[in-house]
């Protein structure tokens, strides 16, 4: 393995980080990433994996919904025979669900997301369990992804192209010589041994985890885990994504996940994204706002509940349910905002953006690390997720 | 920009991982061996049909050299055949004379089934048929064991 | 039960769990004991991460999805195959719970099993899409073609550990990798070369070494039905030897046909 290239250690290994680790292995850099458990065990393999159209936010948020219907339509490219490609439909259930249609529709339009309207008879035509009450729906270029196996492909990916991922190596320290992070303290959880890694540039792309982790090098990031509880239900009620037409509210929506139907979400903000809970009034929420979406919701056998967090950027002062905060991503260069050295956290972003995320990651630390190489990854065609089981 | 570490410094700690994790030593798996093939704890009618095939199996086996051993005898001339025909009468001998013939219908008729299910027919009946012939086979048995027991001579 | 049904009150009570643990340089296995606080519906997953975040934070875990989609959270639970994200412990008698890792597979640390020689028994990989038959009375938008969905296996290993085969037998391809060949097949997306497939599947160590025990069936949490789909590639596997006129493939060559 060629030297002579700076070695970039990632810390996280989620969607962010798998995708930046195969960004940086294209552009030729030693990639190490580090992930304390097993890869996309924190955020990333628990979302119900809607790959969004951003329709959701053509109306609040069209920075992500631009995002979004961008990526989205990038990753069936680069990640083929990932995706349930079956479209979604926004259904409005009430009158106050009818009077957000106009602007749903514009902002789709402005956003370039494709729109088509259909009449309650034509749309139970598509879905037949459907809200019979639904008064109109929307359909949208939503598809469903397996929420560990797209992801996956991005370090099968990497690691064939040089980079070395460590699954069960947990940091427990940042090594810093001044005004530079120099590295980081581990501890091999399969031999249970500790060592240092040492890194031109360390990333830290630990999710909700970002604020932890940017204290063991000093400095602090605007990140509050935000968690959400999702319901899956047994069989699969719907063969589109069904989404609520309203500004976002919990449960409000329902995603086909093979043969189950799940349910999400809600919102609130803790300080231990490790230990989340399952607010049980929550549940009760997900079945109540699923069933005015999908009556059948109601009655379906229970399969599971789980919350997941989300690591959503604003300032502590911020709203208190989390959902207010922006959900756009950020790369935060720590040399610029705290004049700390060798330390780049990327954050915030949602499982659909996990390859823009990265590649203006990749186009900061290759910035920084003197490396004048392009982002080939829009045009990259991902490997197989069982190849990163490669021995 | 900063300064390039060494290569010892960059990817000294990684390498240490690996070569940790690939070292000899103990490597665990969880191989049951042939204990998993006895141990029908919470297992499916098909698990105990395969562990019933086994034992079956290898109790006929070795009735097979018992057998031999058996008609060896008759090297011995009438005189030790005779010996042998008297311990055969005995009441022991006669249960174990059922045992062998629950051993042959167990293992064959679920042999049958085996075969049956190993051809693509009827695999998703596997366990009524599993009771559907250890029913029949029951039947034969006491049958035989009655047989066996109240023959004459 | 339903959805409906499961929303519970949270009781208090503690269960003792059993865990395996194995680190690399720390010598044998060995099984650790815990108190471990429990409401009416919580699983062996939650269990054992309140171990690891209350306990013990070496203990490594495996785990993604948390509703059985990913399959990575497989472990076996008082000696039974079972996903821990959806088993309830409630589900596992009321006395204490052993968890121990999946079997068949070396173990890297702790409940943790390399999945490597799993993956590399299947013959090659292949889209994971199929076409969904549910709901088959919806209309299809024609722009669409098709409504479709990812294939059952979620590739958990349950089905392997629950081989008694493959207990004693190191070179079965095991019941995943054969449900996935005939699902290939039998699905045919045209991608599949059916012959090489076949011919994959026709092998002593392949479809014919399944000695029809149906504990892969019984395991799998995803409906897969594996030792169904054997004999259905067995079924297959005899038509094209017919069909060839191929009986013992050595006599036939005797003859230089």
């Amino acid at each position: 393995m060629r030297r002579s290239s700076p070695h970039v250690l990632i810390i996280g290994g989620g969607g962010t980080g798998g995708a930046l680790a195969h960004d940086l292995a294209l552009r030729g850099l030693q990639v190490t990433l580090v992930e304390r458990g097993e890869f996309t065990s924190g955020t990333t393999g628990r979302h119900h994996g809607l790959l969004h159209s951003g329709a959701r936010y053509a109306v609040n948020d069209k920075e992500s919904a631009v995002e979004c219907i961008e990526e989205n339509t990038l990753l069936r490219r680069i990640a083929p025979g990932s995706f349930e490609e079956n479209d979604g439909l926004f259904v409005a259930v009430t009158d106050e669900d009818m009077a957000y249609l106009p602007s749903f529709l514009a902002g789709c339009e402005e956003t370039g997301i494709r729109t088509q309207v259909l009449q309650p008879d034509e749309a139970l035509r598509l879905e037949p369990l459907l809200n019979p009450e639904l008064k109109i729906a929307v359909r949208v270029p939503d598809a469903t992804m397996d929420a560990m196996r797209m992801p996956l492909r991005f370090f099968a990916t990497a690691r064939a192209n040089g980079a070395i991922l460590l699954n069960y190596v947990d940091v427990t320290d940042l090594e810093r010589a001044g005004g530079v992070v120099t590295g980081a303290r581990v501890r091999d959880v399969v031999t249970g041994r500790e060592t240092t890694i040492g890194a031109d540039l360390v990333v830290n792309a630990t999710g909700p985890w970002s604020e932890q982790v940017a204290h063991m090098a000093g400095v602090d990031v605007p990140i509050r885990p935000s968690p959400g509880v999702m319901l899956a239900v047994r069989g699969r009620l719907c063969n589109m994504v069904v989404n609520r037409l309203h500004a976002s509210g919990d449960g409000d929506i329902v995603v086909p996940q093979r043969a189950l139907s799940v349910v999400g979400t809600s919102s609130w903000v803790v300080e231990d994204p490790d230990d989340l809970g399952i607010p049980q009034d929550h549940v009760q929420r997900m079945i109540d706002e699923g069933s005015m979406l999908v009556p059948a919701v109601r009655e379906a056998p229970f399969r599971s509940a789980w919350s997941a967090a989300r690591p959503l950027i604003g300032s502590k002062d911020d709203a208190d349910s989390g959902r207010e905060l922006s959900r756009t991503f950020k790369t935060i260069d720590h040399a610029v905002d705290d004049g700390l050295e060798g330390f780049v956290t990327i954050t915030g972003g949602k499982g659909t953006t996990l390859r823009g995320m990265a590649e203006v990651c990749a186009d900061v630390v290759s910035g920084k690390l003197g490396v004048d190489e392009p982002c080939r990854t829009r045009e990259t065609v991902l490997l197989p997720h069982t190849a990163v089981f490669a021995a | 920009m900063s300064e390039r570490r060494t290569e010892d410094q960059a990817s000294g700690g990684v390498e240490e991982i690996l070569r940790a994790r690939s070292a000899e030593g103990p490597v665990e798996r969880k191989a049951p061996g042939p204990t998993a093939w006895f141990d029908i704890r919470r297992r499916g009618t098909g698990h105990f049909a395969f562990s019933l095939n086994r034992i079956t199996g290898l109790g006929l086996v070795f009735y097979l050299y018992l057998h031999l051993a058996v008609l060896s005898q008759l090297l011995g001339g009438e005189a030790s055949w005779n010996g042998f025909l008297e311990t055969a009468t005995t009441p022991l001998f006669l249960g174990l004379d059922v045992l062998l013939v629950f051993g042959l219908l167990a293992h064959g008729l679920n042999g049958l089934r085996v075969a049956l299910i190993g051809s693509g027919f009827v695999p998703n009946r596997q366990k009524a048929l599993f009771y559907t012939l250890m029913t029949f086979g029951a039947i034969l048995l006491i049958y035989s064991a009655i047989h066996v027991f109240t023959a004459e001579g | 039960m339903s959805a409906q049904d499961q929303v519970p009150a949270t009781a208090q009570e503690t269960r003792r769990v059993r865990v395996h643990r194995f680190k690399r340089d720390d010598g044998p296995a060995h099984v650790d004991e815990h108190e471990v606080p429990v409401g009416a519906r919580t699983t062996v997953l939650e269990a054992l991460r309140w171990i690891q975040l209350h306990d013990d934070a070496t203990l490594a875990l495996r785990h993604s999805c948390f509703h059985a989609s990913c399959g990575t959270c497989g472990v076996r639970v008082n000696g039974r195959e079972r996903l821990a994200c959806v088993t309830p412990l409630a589900d596992v008698g009321s006395g204490t719970v052993t968890v121990e890792p999946i079997a068949n597979l070396p173990v890297l640390n702790d409940l943790v099993v390399d999945m490597t020689p799993f993956v590399d028994r299947f013959p090659e990989a292949h889209a994971i899409v199929r076409d969904s038959e549910f709901l088959p009375e919806a209309d299809v938008p024609e722009d669409l073609g098709r409504f479709m969905r990812f294939e059952d296996c979620i590739e958990c290993g349950l089905c392997l550990s629950a081989c008694p085969v493959s207990a004693t037998d190191d070179s079965y391809v095991g019941p995943a990798a054969l449900a996935f060949a005939q699902r290939m097949l039998e699905e045919d997306p045209g991608t599949v070369d059916r012959d090489a497939l076949l011919d994959w599947a026709d092998q002593d160590n392949a479809a014919w070494r399944c000695h029809a025990a149906f504990e892969c069936t019984e395991a799998c949490p995803s409906n897969v039905r594996p030792a169904q789909r054997i004999m259905a590639l067995r079924k297959d596997l005899r038509r094209r030897r017919r069909d060839q006129g191929r009986t013992v493939p050595e006599i036939a060559s005797e003859d230089g046909a």
